[in-house]
């Protein structure tokens, strides 16, 4: 697949944001319920940071529209369209965040802070989960149509999200072992949902084939036929490129891509367990780490988008995807 | 009613005048024309087509076959690039066509993803989704004789290899063909239950046979093994 910029910068901060604001807000849930009082200040200003990294993400996915003038309808379909229901929740987030973050700021009641915290902690999730579900929704892509892509897109958003409150707060009087914890444990997950899809990728599970798509495998080849007829490309009908092969037929150098891999492992995964683990208050440590994090997320979705191989490919003459 | 094309790959040469007269009607239809090139005349041209043609070589010699094999919308019945679109633009009518309302449409690229058969292609110049009508300006035209109410793909046909009908009636011309010929849909694998069929060819492409033997010891026959061999390696 076409790997577009703005849809990977929606993603990316959007995720992160989303996962920071939703650890936030739980952190309401565990002063409430514990006897913890530590300074809200720098709280309210990672949970404001957080809410405009959702709000530059959502601002990067219009980008992607080739027609934005008609978004505002992009709510009619909440009944089937997971980009529709996105659309609504991401809405929906944005107001009950705004609201919390506001509640708090002005020292509103406890018991409200903690229904706006669940809702907003719960609007999180389902945000996230609608974005990952516009993908693994798609059957004709392979790569994508699994319930993997959900759980990592989970994962990865709250583990990002953690990294960057660490990397917030660490100028902070607040004891930070509780939250790097959080962190690389997050990342640990993270990284362990990531090795599985990656192997799921190399995998052979529901492969789809060029004599499939054509129906050698039950039309074509007819009755009595052997049932390995071989199908292959001769000619593919047009001179230049189409809409079709600049969308689907995408595919990244090995360089690139080995590239793309090692920059994923060691900016979203060793390298910030490492500044986790080495414990020192660094403020450009902690900017650096953000910025490590960041190229290694934008590899990371890169390689989501051109790793993902569509049946249209198929007709182009790919032996399977 | 479930509006569809039969596409008989025995027959189909694989001349695109099909894509061709699809082009022609539909960049001049009011229903999501017009169907704009890029640089048609420069050194990278390319543009919006509803019907592109593709050629395969299926089996193995002496049996393979040439496959000319045009596609264009199939008009699902579970059609996903329908339940997709977030702004309602795409929707599927009573008589099984499938269509995108230009005026909705936002240019998401959602629905081209969901569909398996690259049937949907964005014009950059509208900043909409386009796709095959089925001709429906066409097909219901009272204006226009009554043999000539079908999709330009079909009237263009020089073989005969495109038929236009209503599959949810036994008696049509589309669901006889498709009956008698075994005709079958595309990636059934993918569940989206497709209306078009294609017809198979006639005969059937086959697997390759084991090497014949060269039992004859003459020069000749000598001769023609060397050089089979060193063509095929």
């Amino acid at each position: 697949m076409h790997a577009a910029l703005s849809v990977i910068l929606f993603t990316v901060l959007s995720g992160m944001g989303l996962g920071a604001f939703a650890i936030v807000a739980a952190d309401e849930l565990a002063r409430t319920f514990s006897a913890r009082a530590d300074a809200l200040a720098p709280w309210n200003v990672a949970g404001a940071i957080a809410l405009a990294l959702v709000i530059a993400g959502l601002c990067f996915s219009t980008l992607h529209l080739a027609n934005p003038k008609n978004a505002w309808r992009s709510a009619a379909r909440f009944r089937t369209s997971w980009l529709s229901r996105e659309a609504v929740f991401a809405v929906a987030f944005l107001a009950t965040a705004a609201a919390f973050l506001g509640a708090r700021w002005m020292g509103v009641a406890a018991g409200a802070r903690v229904v706006l915290a669940v809702l907003t902690v719960g609007l999180a999730w389902v945000v996230i989960v609608c974005t990952a579900m516009i993908y693994a929704s798609l059957k004709p892509i392979r790569a994508w149509h699994t319930w993997r892509v959900p759980l990592n897109y989970l994962l990865l958003a709250h583990a990002s999200g953690a990294v960057l409150i660490v990397a917030i707060l660490d100028g902070t009087a607040i004891a930070m072992q509780p939250l790097r914890m959080l962190a690389a444990g997050l990342l640990l997950v993270a990284a362990l949902a990531k090795w599985e899809y990656r192997r799921y990728l190399a995998g052979d599970q529901r492969r789809v084939t060029l004599e499939s798509a054509l129906g050698v495998a039950h039309g074509v080849r007819g009755a009595g036929a052997p049932a390995t007829v071989a199908a292959r490309l001769l000619d593919v009908g047009h001179s230049r490129g189409t809409f079709l092969t600049r969308e689907f037929v995408v595919t990244p150098t090995p360089v690139r891509q080995q590239a793309a891999v090692i920059a994923m492992w060691l900016g979203v995964y060793v390298l910030q367990l490492l500044w986790l683990w080495q414990g020192t208050r660094n403020p450009i440590a902690a900017a650096l780490a953000i910025v490590v994090l960041l190229s290694g997320l934008l590899a990371e979705r890169w390689l989501f988008f051109v790793e993902a191989r569509h049946t249209v490919r198929l007709y182009h003459g790919e032996r399977r995807v | 009613m479930k509006l569809g094309l039969v596409i008989d790959l025995d027959t189909c040469v694989g001349c695109h005048a099909c894509a061709t007269a699809c082009k022609e009607w539909n960049g001049a239809s009011a229903i999501s024309g017009p169907l704009t090139d890029d640089s048609p005349y420069g050194a990278d041209p390319t543009g919006v087509w509803f019907n592109r043609v593709r050629h395969y070589e299926v089996g193995e010699f002496p049996g393979c076959k040439t496959i000319n094999f045009p596609m264009s919308c199939l008009h699902c019945e579970d059609a996903a690039c329908v339940s997709v679109c977030p702004t309602g633009a795409s929707y599927k009518r009573e008589d099984g066509i499938v269509l995108v309302d230009q005026d909705r449409c936002m240019g998401c690229n959602l629905c081209a993803w969901a569909c398996p058969y690259g049937a949907r292609e964005l014009d950059p110049a509208s900043g909409t989704m386009k796709k095959c009508t089925l001709c429906v300006d066409r097909i219901y035209d009272q204006s226009l004789p009554v043999e000539e109410r079908e999709p330009a793909c079909v009237l263009a046909c020089p073989t005969h290899a495109r038929h236009f009908g209503d599959f949810d009636d036994p008696q049509s011309k589309v669901s006889q063909l498709t009956a008698s010929r075994n005709g079958f849909g595309l990636l059934g694998e993918l569940d989206y239950k497709p209306v078009n069929r294609y017809l198979p060819p006639r005969t059937p492409p086959q697997a390759a046979s084991p090497a014949p033997a060269v039992a004859s010891e003459g020069a000749l026959a000598r001769l023609i093994a060397r050089a089979r061999a060193a063509i095929t390696g």
